[in-house]
């Protein structure tokens, strides 16, 4: 048991920190919605560039290195979220790592049958991974001709057609439930990292902002709830990287997310609530995290489902 | 990072667990349902301490010089986890081996460590805590207990409130005014108080909690020696301020709630009611929230393995904490129904240990300021 750092999980989070200062950011974030708001040709909402980047610098592939795992990948996870990366890290750096034994050089979607509606990064992926019952789907190269949603929650997103998700190979010897524990594991790690920049962007406005001839961060009733959200984020993080350094177990996984998409509810309502009408706007920076929470939040059905599937993995044989 | 076991830890964990299995007697859920502070309990923990003592199990954690085995802070958590989660057979003495112990060492004279250590490690001595006053609850350092040097002696005049255990303690932890001009931290000292001395009265203070839960301490001009002075006089704030950093995540509650849970999912699953979404749901949010109070008292644990000065994230993790006692406890009410009312029952003790958790130990506000101030680094004007 060791909750510190060791030397090379130091080395290679600063070394992901600083390509991430440079490549990512709330300032690159807004020029790729406004590229994309703008109809530009090139641009998808994607950030490309960035995943190039991490690519080059091997970081997507780092839980396949020798001495890495998981564990690694989810820590890099919430990194590249805390910077408002708009990239299928997770999903691919997590998910398809561990499934299929390498990463995709490409944006990674995934889907779930059971759950219809927009999916992140379908019409940007060139490759699906899709749970179907039981059952594990892979489609490579997918027919990109998708539509995005009009949706300003932080991704972009469109809606897969059934028979584009019943297309896919089936990979054997994969389960479905394998996936959906490493699609939680994953989109925790990435509400982890959007929740703490979030938290952290909101004290430091409130700290600066005065009402009533004092700074609001001075008020109690402000300070509560902060420290509430804090306790929520810290032990958010903590499981994510204990369920990661155990390469996701089923009932980990499901508590890891319970816990993380109350948390990122929280997060939402508090960081709004305290930072008032600015907190709405474009030009406060807030939205690049608090708006993917809520995109996150719903994926595999949200915190109640998988608090039901953690309350059947725990007291009942199924398989969640 | 590193989330496994020890190999040593694990070994540990199964014979403490086999221990507990042969040691702990088939009425054991009757003596303990009263809660740490029962006649019962307290009486039990005596010869169950001393057993545990023998094999060098009450306090491995500590050094050797004073009656420990100087495990790693790991072992204590399983100790901790293992014992909680089965009503606390250390009754009372939890607190010995969690926070008095500790103070003692790090603040004690050697004829403190040589008088109180090994009663502690050999399991033979129950302890109060005289914390808390009526005009000094959340805000402790307005606390008027007075102790005035008088020759070789101290004076002690005063009173202490909601003092769990104090009906069978042998000494108490006691907080005072040593100096009575001055005010808020400044002029506190620590007294190390023999329960037996002349001029103490304890009353209880009935309570919808349980028997005996609470008791108030009146002192009279009781009088004890200059040796029970604990560290400097006038020091008292810092030698409380290093106990309440191991006092704060003492008591492993979510290992009793995760043991709770698990009965309760089996009591659902007897009712027919496990498969119905919106009760499965509520004990799958009530686990979560108990594998998270886990992980932060974990890092409070790890932080302390590592020599690492004591931190916000105590009071982090006894919020977590305190949070999942509460959920624990409204569920079993929720799900037993109104059989949970009848005084005794499984539910009824249960709720009553969680009615009490967000209070005790500082109450869930004042480890919010703590968290505002020393974690998020929030500002007071």
């Amino acid at each position: 048991m060791d909750f510190e750092l060791n030397p090379e999980q130091g080395a290679l989070l600063d070394a992901a920190e600083t390509l991430l200062s440079r490549s990512a950011g709330t300032a690159r974030a807004e020029q790729l919605v406004a590229l994309y708001d703008a109809g530009e040709q090139s641009a998808d909402g994607y950030d490309h560039d960035l995943e190039r980047a991490l690519n080059d610098a091997g970081f997507t592939g780092v839980a396949l290195v020798d001495g890495m795992g998981p564990l690694e990948a989810t820590l890099l996870t919430s990194a590249v979220a805390r910077q408002a990366g708009c990239v299928s890290f997770g999903a691919n750096a997590i998910v398809a790592a561990q499934l299929l034994g390498r990463t995709i050089d490409g944006p990674v979607a995934l889907a779930d049958t059971a759950l219809p509606g927009p999916v992140r990064f379908a019409a940007q992926a060139v490759c699906l991974l899709v749970a179907d019952g039981e059952q594990l789907r892979i489609i490579e190269a997918p027919a990109t001709d998708l539509v995005d949603v009009d949706s300003n929650f932080g991704y972009p997103m469109a809606t897969l057609p059934a028979e584009l998700l019943a297309a896919g190979d089936i990979v054997e010897g994969v389960s479905a439930h394998r996936m959906r524990a490493l699609w939680q594991l994953a989109a925790s790690a990435e509400a982890v990292g959007c929740m703490q920049a979030a938290l952290s962007f909101t004290i430091e406005y409130l700290k600066n902002r005065r009402q009533f001839g004092r700074s609001i961060a001075s008020f109690q009733a402000v300070q509560h709830r902060l420290a509430n959200c804090a306790v929520m984020v810290e032990s958010a993080r903590w499981l994510c990287a204990e369920t990661a350094a155990h390469n996701a177990p089923a009932e980990a996984a499901a508590a890891t997310a319970t816990h993380t998409m109350e948390a990122a509810t929280l997060l939402f309502d508090d960081t709004h609530q305290l930072s008032g009408a600015i907190g709405f706007t474009t030009e406060h920076a807030l939205h690049h995290w608090t708006m993917r929470l809520q995109t996150l939040k719903l994926e595999l059905g949200g915190a109640g489902a998988h608090a039901l599937s953690l309350a059947r993995l725990r007291w009942t044989d199924a398989e969640g | 990072m590193e989330f496994a076991w020890s190999k040593d830890d694990q070994e540990f964990r199964k014979d403490l667990v086999a221990f507990l299995e042969s040691e702990l007697p088939d009425d054991w859920q009757e003596i303990s349902r009263e809660g740490p502070g029962s006649d019962a309990q307290a009486e039990f923990s005596l010869g169950f301490c001393a057993a545990l003592a023998e094999r060098g199990w009450l306090t491995p954690h500590w050094p050797t010089e004073y009656g420990g085995n100087a495990a790693p802070s790991w072992s204590h958590a399983v100790l901790g986890e293992e014992l909680w989660s089965r009503g606390e057979p250390r009754g009372p003495q939890y607190m010995n081996v969690n926070w008095i112990g500790p103070t003692i060492m790090e603040h004690g004279s050697d004829e403190q460590k040589a008088l109180h250590l090994p009663a502690i490690s050999e399991g033979r001595v129950l302890w109060c805590q005289g914390f808390s006053e009526p005009e000094a609850g959340s805000d402790l350092v307005a606390l008027r207990t007075s102790a005035i040097a008088d020759g070789d002696d101290y004076i002690i005049n005063g009173s202490k409130i909601w003092t769990s255990y104090a009906n069978h303690a042998d000494y108490c932890f006691l907080l005072v005014r040593s100096d009575p001009e001055s005010s808020r931290h400044h002029g506190l000292s620590v007294i190390l108080l023999p329960m037996d001395s002349e001029g103490i009265e304890i009353r209880e203070i009935p309570s919808v909690v349980g028997k005996r839960y609470f008791h108030e301490l009146f002192f009279t001009d009781v009088r004890v020696p200059r040796s029970c002075l604990l560290g400097e006089e006038g020091e008292g704030w810092k030698v409380v301020s290093y106990s309440l950093q191991y006092e704060r995540v003492g008591a492993p509650r979510y290992a009793r709630a995760t043991v709770t849970l698990d009965r309760l999912a089996e009591l659902a699953r007897q009712k027919g009611l496990l498969d119905d979404p919106t009760v499965a749901e509520k004990l799958g949010r009530a686990r979560a929230a108990c594998e998270a109070a886990r992980v932060l008292s974990y890092r409070v644990i790890d932080q302390r393995a590592h020599g690492l000065p004591p931190s916000a994230d105590t009071n982090v993790a006894r919020i977590a904490g305190t949070r999942v006692d509460k959920l624990v406890g409204d569920l079993a009410l929720e799900l037993t129904g109104s059989s949970g009312l009848e005084a005794g029952t499984f539910a009824n003790a249960n709720f009553k240990l969680a009615m009490t958790a967000g209070v005790a130990v500082g109450a869930t506000e004042v480890q919010l300021n703590l968290v505002a101030s020393r974690m998020l680094g929030l500002p007071r004007e």
